[in-house]
C-alpha cells in the first residue's frame, strides 16, 4: 500500500518549508523514523524522519524547492496489501466523534411569558407614529408578535374626522385641513404610501375583515341642548367643556356597561374567538394635522359628565399639540366619531379592526318633528350604530341604539344610572 | 546518606533508557504531524528517573513542569498513557486516576510550585505521611511563583522538596543571563530553607540528595530547595533549534557526559548490563509507546467533550451551549445517541 | 424553624466562616492578617481562637502564593477559603485565579475537586486608598470555570458564603466594603444556606426593573421606594450570582416590566451590566418597551477620593435613569 506523506507543521503555525536536501532516493528502502530530508523552515532546519518503513516511490519536490504545508512530501510503499478501508495518511483525521467545526447558537427562544404585547422595538416606533394601539391588536409574527404589517393594518381607519371636540352643532368648519387644500393634489399617478397608504390597507382589512351593519335614527335633542346650555351656564369647572360629544359619551359608556358584548370584537378572519373586555375605553376620533388620531378616554364608564368632558377637551388639546403619549392613542373598546361638525347628517362609519361597534354622529339641525299630532321644528340629532354583525345582530343592535338614543333624548336618565 | 542498591540503580538505567528511546520516538512524531508540539527529555534522564526511584509512589506525590513523564513511569503505567493523551490533545491527557500520584502537566511555568506547597501542606493538616516534589527549570526559578512558594513553605514548614533542574538553558537565555546568583541553591538561604546543589547527571547522587530531604520533610524539618545541574542535551521543544544560540562545543563536552550513558558504563563494569539488555529494553519501550499511541488516537472523544469537567454541573448557559452543539452536530441534546 | 438576629453584613459572613469550620473539619482558612488579628476587618475574628493555627493560617504577604497553596490544598482534598484583603490585589494572582484556580478541575477532567473559596472585599464609598475599591467582577465573570458570587444583604452573606464554601467548584466570593457595616438585616441562626445561581426579587413592580448586585442594591431599593411615593411601580432584582446567571429571573422580570435599567460601580466597557442587557435582548427582544439603560461607573481608573462621588453611581443617577427609561415612548 502506499503510504502519502504529506508535509506536516512542524512548528506552530508552519506555512511553508524549503527542500533542503534529500537524504534518501527513489527506490531506496527506508525504516520508520529514518531521516528522509532535510527541510528549511523560518524557524529551523530540521530533519523529517519516516513514518513507516517501505520503498520510496516518489519525492514530492526537488532540492531548493517550497512546499506548502499538506502537500505531498514523499510516497512510501509499505509493503502492505491494499486495503479498501482506505489509505493510512498522516494523521490529519480527526477521530470519528470530533466535534463540529462550528457550534450554532440556539435560535432565539420563544418568549417566555409575560402579558404584555410583543413587539420589535422598531415596531413599536412605527406604532406610536401611527398613533395604534399594540394591545389591541393580535399579532401574526412568530410567537403571536406584533408586526410591522400587523400594525400597518391596524391604523384607524379614517372616518370623518371630529374637529376640537368643544363645538359639535357649529357650522363653523374648524377642520384644520383649510380649505385651500382640501381635495387638492395634482395630475399625474402618486404612489399610494405613507399614511395614505396606511389608512388605504386599513380601510380595506375593516371593510373586507368585518361585516358591518349599520342602524340610523335622528332623535328629538331639545332636552339635550337645553341640558347643555343650563350645564354650560353653571359655575363649575368642566362645565365649558360639556358638549353634546361628552354627554354622548356617557350614555355610550353607560349603554356598554350594560350590553358588554357590543364592547368586544370578534378576532381572526372570518372569526376565531369573540373576546369581550371588562373595561370600557372610548376612543374619540379626532382630526389633526397631521391626520385622523383618536385617542382614548380611559375607563370612560367611571367618569361623570364633567370629568368626561374635560378628559375629551384635553386629549383634543394635545392631539392637537402633538403630545399624545403611546397610552393615549391604545387601547379603545368603542370609537365615537362626530362628522356633525362637518355638516354631515348620516354617515355609515367604519368600525375600527380590534373593536366590534362604533358610534356617529351628526350635526344638530332644526327639522320638522310630529309632536302630539303638530308637526313643530325641533333641534334633531342623527345618530348611526355601526355594528360588527359576527358579533351583534340586528336586535341587539336595535337595544343598544336606542338605549343611547333615549337617554339623549332624556338627558335625566344619566342621572339615575342603570 | 542513602546510597541506591545496584538493583535500584539497574532499575533507574532502566527508566532512563526507555525515556531516551521514546522521547526519540515523540520527536520524531511530531516532525510526522501525529502529535504536538513537545519537549524532548535527553540530559534529564538521570535526575528525573533517579528522582522517582527515591520517592514512595504510594504516598509521595509528584507535580511536573512539562519534561519529566516519560522519566517518571515508576509512578504507575498510566503515566505513559495519559502523557501521549496529552500529546496527541486528547483531555483525558492531564487525568491521571485516583491511585497515581502525579499531577498534570504544567505549560504555564512555576505556577506548579505554590500548588506543591499547598498540596504538602495539606496532606500535613490531613495527617497523612509523604512529600510533594515539584519539579522546575533554572528559568522558572525567576518567576515569582518560586520565590512566593518557597518564602511560603519555609514559613509553613511544608514537608515539599523544590527540584529545580538546572540545564543551563531557558530556550536560549543561558543561566548567566538569568541571574546574577552564583548558584541557585543560595537562594534557599533567602527563605530559610534548606538548599543543596548536586550533579543532576549522577543517578546515585541525585537519589542520595531526595532521600535525605524526603526524610527531613517526613521528620518535620520542613522543605528543602535541591539544584540539580545538568546540560539540556535536546532543543527545548520540537519548535526550537537550538543551534542557533548553543555554541557546538559546550553540547559536545555535554555529550559527553551524557547520564545515560555514565550509567550504563558504571552498570557494565559492575556486569549488570550490556548492549543485548539495551537493545531488549528500548525494543520493550519503542513497543510500549507504539502501543500507547495507538489507543490514544483511538480514544472516544464525545462530540460535546468540550463542556465537561469545567465545573461539576454545568450553569444554564452552558447547558444551552452544549444542546447547540449537540443539535448542530445532529445529536439528541436531550442526551440521546 | 430557627430564629433570626439582626446582624451586620460582617457578622453574618463571620458566622458562616465559624458554621462551616465547624461542620467541615476539612475547610481550612488562609490569608493575611486573618488569624490573630481576626482580619483587618475582623470578618474572620474568633476562628483563630476556636480552631487553631493549624486550621487558621496567617500568610506572608503574597497572593499568587496565597491562591496557589489553595490550589495545591485542594488537591490535597481540603476546602480552603482564602482571603484577599482587597479585591484589587488580586491582580498580584490572577494568574493563580485564571490560569490555575479557574481550570484545576477542566484540566484533570475531574481528578481534582477545586472546591475553593476566595473572599475578597470590593466596592467604594469609603474613602479607601487606590487599588482599594476596583469591581472586577466583569473580568472575572470571563473566566470560564471560576464562579463569581456577590451578596447584597446580611443573610444573603451568610447563605451565599456558606454555599460557596460547599461548591465543588472554586467561588470568587466579592464582599461589597460599603456593607460590612452599612448593610444590616435578619440572618437566620444556624445552618443557612442560599443556593447559587438564584437571584432575589428585592421589590416587586411593574413599570420597570432595576437590576443590580452587590451595593448597588441597597440603593436601588432606595429609588425604588422613593419613586413608589410618586405612584411608580420599580422591581429590583437582585443577581446575587454573576456566574451562574440566573436568565429566568431576568427574563421573567423584564417581560413582566418591559423597561429595564442595570446599576453596576465596574466601569462601564466590559463591565458585566453588559453581559446582562445582552441576555435582555437575546431572551426579551419583543418584550422591551425601552432601550436598556446601564448606570455604571466610568471608563477611567477609581479615582481619588474627591472624584469618588462622581464616579460611583448614586441614587439621583439610578433614578435619573429609572425616569427616563419611563418616560421613553
Amino acid at each position: 500500500m502506499t503510504h502519502v506523506f504529506h508535509l506536516p507543521d512542524i512548528g506552530e503555525g508552519l506555512e511553508e518549508a524549503e527542500i533542503v536536501e534529500w537524504l534518501v532516493a527513489i527506490g531506496d528502502v527506508v525504516v520508520r523514523d529514518q531521516p528522509l530530508v532535510e527541510v528549511l523552515t523560518d524557524k529551523a532546519s530540521s530533519e523529517l524522519p519516516s513514518p513507516v518503513a517501505g520503498k520510496v516511490l516518489s519525492l514530492g519536490a526537488d532540492e531548493g524547492a517550497r512546499l506548502r504545508v499538506g502537500e505531498v512530501l514523499i510516497e512510501i510503499d509499505d509493503g502492505t496489501a491494499d486495503v479498501s478501508a482506505g489509505q493510512a495518511t498522516s494523521h490529519v483525521d480527526d477521530p470519528a466523534d470530533a466535534p463540529p467545526s462550528a457550534a450554532r447558537l440556539p435560535a432565539v427562544a420563544p418568549p417566555i411569558g409575560g402579558s404584555r404585547p410583543k413587539a420589535a422595538p422598531a415596531t413599536r416606533r412605527l406604532a406610536l407614529e401611527l398613533g395604534v394601539d399594540l394591545a389591541a391588536i393580535t399579532g401574526t409574527g412568530p410567537g403571536s408578535r406584533i408586526t410591522a404589517d400587523d400594525v400597518q393594518r391596524a391604523t384607524t381607519p379614517g372616518t370623518t374626522p371630529s374637529p376640537e371636540a368643544g363645538t359639535t352643532a357649529s357650522a363653523d368648519d374648524t377642520s384644520p385641513r383649510t380649505e385651500s387644500r382640501l381635495g387638492q393634489m395634482s395630475p399625474g399617478r402618486h404612489v399610494l404610501r405613507g399614511v395614505r397608504g396606511v389608512v388605504a390597507r386599513n380601510m380595506v382589512q375593516a371593510w373586507t375583515e368585518i361585516p358591518h351593519i349599520h342602524t340610523m335614527d335622528e332623535l328629538d335633542a331639545s332636552l339635550l341642548m337645553d341640558f347643555r346650555e343650563r350645564i354650560r351656564a353653571m359655575d363649575r369647572p368642566g362645565a365649558a367643556h360639556v358638549t353634546p360629544l361628552a354627554i354622548a359619551a356617557v350614555a355610550a359608556a353607560r349603554a356598554l356597561r350594560r350590553f358588554p358584548v357590543v364592547n368586544g370584537h370578534v378576532e381572526g378572519h372570518p372569526g376565531d374567538a369573540i373576546v369581550i373586555l371588562d373595561e370600557v375605553h372610548l376612543g374619540i376620533a379626532t382630526a389633526t394635522e397631521r391626520g385622523l388620531v383618536v385617542p382614548v378616554v380611559r375607563h370612560a364608564d367611571t367618569l361623570d359628565l364633567f370629568a368626561m368632558a374635560s378628559r375629551i377637551a384635553s386629549l383634543a388639546a394635545a392631539a392637537r399639540a402633538g403630545d399624545l403619549t403611546a397610552a393615549d392613542l391604545s387601547g379603545a373598546t368603542f370609537t365615537i366619531t362626530n362628522y356633525g361638525s362637518l355638516g354631515g347628517r348620516f354617515a355609515t362609519p367604519i368600525i375600527p379592526p380590534g373593536q366590534g361597534a362604533i358610534l356617529g354622529l351628526g350635526a344638530v339641525v332644526e327639522r320638522p318633528v310630529a309632536v302630539d299630532g303638530e308637526v313643530v321644528a325641533r333641534p334633531t340629532l342623527p345618530l348611526v350604530l355601526g355594528a360588527d354583525h359576527r358579533l351583534i345582530d340586528g336586535d341587539l343592535a336595535e337595544t343598544f341604539r336606542r338605549a343611547v338614543v333615549d337617554d339623549l333624548t332624556e338627558p335625566l336618565h344619566l342621572l339615575v344610572g342603570g | 546518606m542513602t546510597r541506591p542498591s545496584d538493583d535500584q540503580l539497574r532499575a533507574i538505567l532502566v527508566d532512563m533508557v526507555e525515556a531516551r528511546i521514546q522521547s526519540g520516538r515523540l520527536w520524531n512524531l511530531q516532525r510526522q504531524g501525529q502529535v504536538g508540539t513537545m519537549a524532548p527529555i535527553d540530559g534529564h534522564e538521570a535526575v528525573v528517573a533517579a528522582t522517582a526511584h527515591a520517592l514512595d509512589p504510594a504516598h509521595d506525590w509528584i507535580l511536573p513542569q512539562y519534561r519529566e513523564p516519560l522519566a517518571l513511569q515508576r509512578f504507575g503505567p498510566e503515566v505513559l498513557e495519559q502523557y501521549m493523551l496529552y500529546n496527541v490533545g486528547h483531555p483525558d491527557g492531564s487525568r491521571l486516576p485516583p491511585t497515581v500520584r502525579v499531577a498534570p502537566l504544567q505549560i504555564s511555568l512555576a505556577t506548579q510550585i505554590p500548588h506543591a506547597v499547598g498540596l504538602a501542606w495539606g496532606m500535613t493538616l490531613r495527617n497523612e505521611s509523604g512529600v510533594a516534589t515539584v519539579f522546575f527549570g533554572d528559568g522558572s526559578s525567576s518567576e515569582g511563583d518560586f520565590h512566593e512558594a518557597a518564602n511560603l513553605a519555609g514559613v509553613l514548614q511544608a514537608p515539599v522538596i523544590l527540584l529545580c533542574v538546572n540545564n543551563q538553558w531557558a530556550i536560549s537565555t543561558p543561566l548567566h543571563q538569568q541571574t546574577a546568583a552564583a548558584t541557585l541553591a543560595d537562594r534557599a538561604v533567602g527563605y530559610g530553607i534548606h538548599g543543596h546543589r548536586i550533579d543532576g547527571n549522577d543517578a546515585a547522587e541525585v537519589f542520595d540528595a531526595v532521600d535525605e530531604a524526603r526524610r527531613r520533610a517526613l521528620d518535620g524539618g520542613g522543605p528543602t530547595l535541591i539544584e540539580a545541574v545538568v546540560y539540556r542535551l535536546g532543543a527545548h521543544t520540537t519548535a526550537d533549534d537550538p543551534t542557533r544560540y548553543i555554541p557546538a562545543e559546550d553540547l559536545e563536552a555535554a555529550r559527553r557526559a551524557d547520564p545515560v550513558a555514565r550509567l550504563a558504563d558504571h552498570l557494565t563494569g559492575l556486569g549488570l548490563w550490556d548492549d543485548e539488555t539495551r537493545t531488549a529494553v528500548e525494543a520493550e519501550a519503542m513497543t510500549r509507546i507504539d502501543e500507547a499511541f495507538e489507543r490514544a488516537i483511538s480514544q472516544p472523544l464525545a462530540v460535546d467533550a468540550v463542556f465537561d469537567h469545567c465545573f461539576a454541573t454545568d450553569t444554564p448557559r452552558m447547558a444551552r451551549q452544549r444542546a447547540a452543539v449537540l443539535e448542530a452536530a445532529g445529536r439528541d441534546p436531550g442526551g440521546g445517541p | 424553624m430557627t430564629g433570626t438576629s439582626e446582624l451586620t453584613m460582617l457578622q453574618a459572613i463571620n458566622e458562616a466562616l465559624h458554621g462551616e469550620m465547624d461542620s467541615d473539619e476539612r475547610v481550612v482558612v488562609l490569608g493575611e492578617d486573618i488569624g490573630h488579628v481576626g482580619g483587618v476587618f475582623r470578618a474572620t475574628e474568633g476562628l483563630f481562637e476556636k480552631f487553631g493555627g493549624t486550621r487558621v493560617v496567617d500568610t506572608p504577604l503574597s497572593e499568587g502564593a496565597i491562591v496557589g497553596s489553595a490550589v495545591g490544598l485542594a488537591m490535597a482534598g481540603l476546602v480552603p477559603v482564602a482571603e484577599i484583603q482587597f479585591l484589587g490585589f488580586s491582580y498580584q494572582a490572577m494568574h493563580q485565579i485564571a490560569g490555575q484556580m479557574a481550570r484545576l478541575r477542566y484540566r484533570s477532567q475531574g481528578r481534582f475537586e477545586p472546591a475553593i473559596t476566595v473572599r475578597a472585599p470590593f466596592g467604594g464609598g469609603v474613602r479607601t486608598p487606590e487599588l482599594h475599591s476596583d469591581s472586577i467582577e466583569g473580568q472575572l465573570a470571563n473566566v470560564s470555570g471560576l464562579k463569581v458570587v456577590t451578596p447584597a444583604t446580611a443573610a444573603d452573606a451568610k447563605g451565599l458564603l456558606a454555599a460557596s464554601i460547599r461548591d465543588p467548584d472554586p467561588v470568587m466570593f466579592l464582599e461589597p466594603l460599603r456593607g460590612y457595616r452599612g448593610i444590616r438585616g435578619e440572618v437566620p441562626d444556624g445552618d443557612h444556606v442560599v443556593p447559587l445561581g438564584s437571584a432575589r426579587a428585592a421589590r416587586d413592580g411593574d413599570d420597570l426593573v432595576i437590576v443590580a448586585w452587590s451595593y448597588q442594591v441597597e440603593l436601588a431599593c432606595r429609588v425604588a421606594d422613593a419613586l413608589a411615593a410618586e405612584g411608580l411601580s420599580i422591581a429590583v432584582l437582585d443577581l446575587r450570582s454573576l456566574v451562574p446567571l440566573d436568565i429566568e429571573a431576568i427574563a421573567s422580570a423584564v417581560d413582566r416590566c418591559g423597561r429595564a435599567v442595570v446599576v453596576e460601580e465596574a466601569s462601564q466597557t466590559g463591565g458585566f451590566a453588559g453581559e446582562v442587557v445582552a441576555t435582555m435582548v437575546e431572551e426579551c427582544f419583543w418584550s422591551l418597551e425601552a432601550p436598556v439603560v446601564r448606570v455604571s461607573g466610568f471608563d477611567v481608573p477609581y479615582p481619588v477620593g474627591m472624584l469618588e462621588d462622581t464616579f460611583v453611581p448614586d441614587e439621583a443617577r439610578i433614578a435619573a435613569a429609572v425616569r427616563r427609561t419611563l418616560e421613553t415612548a
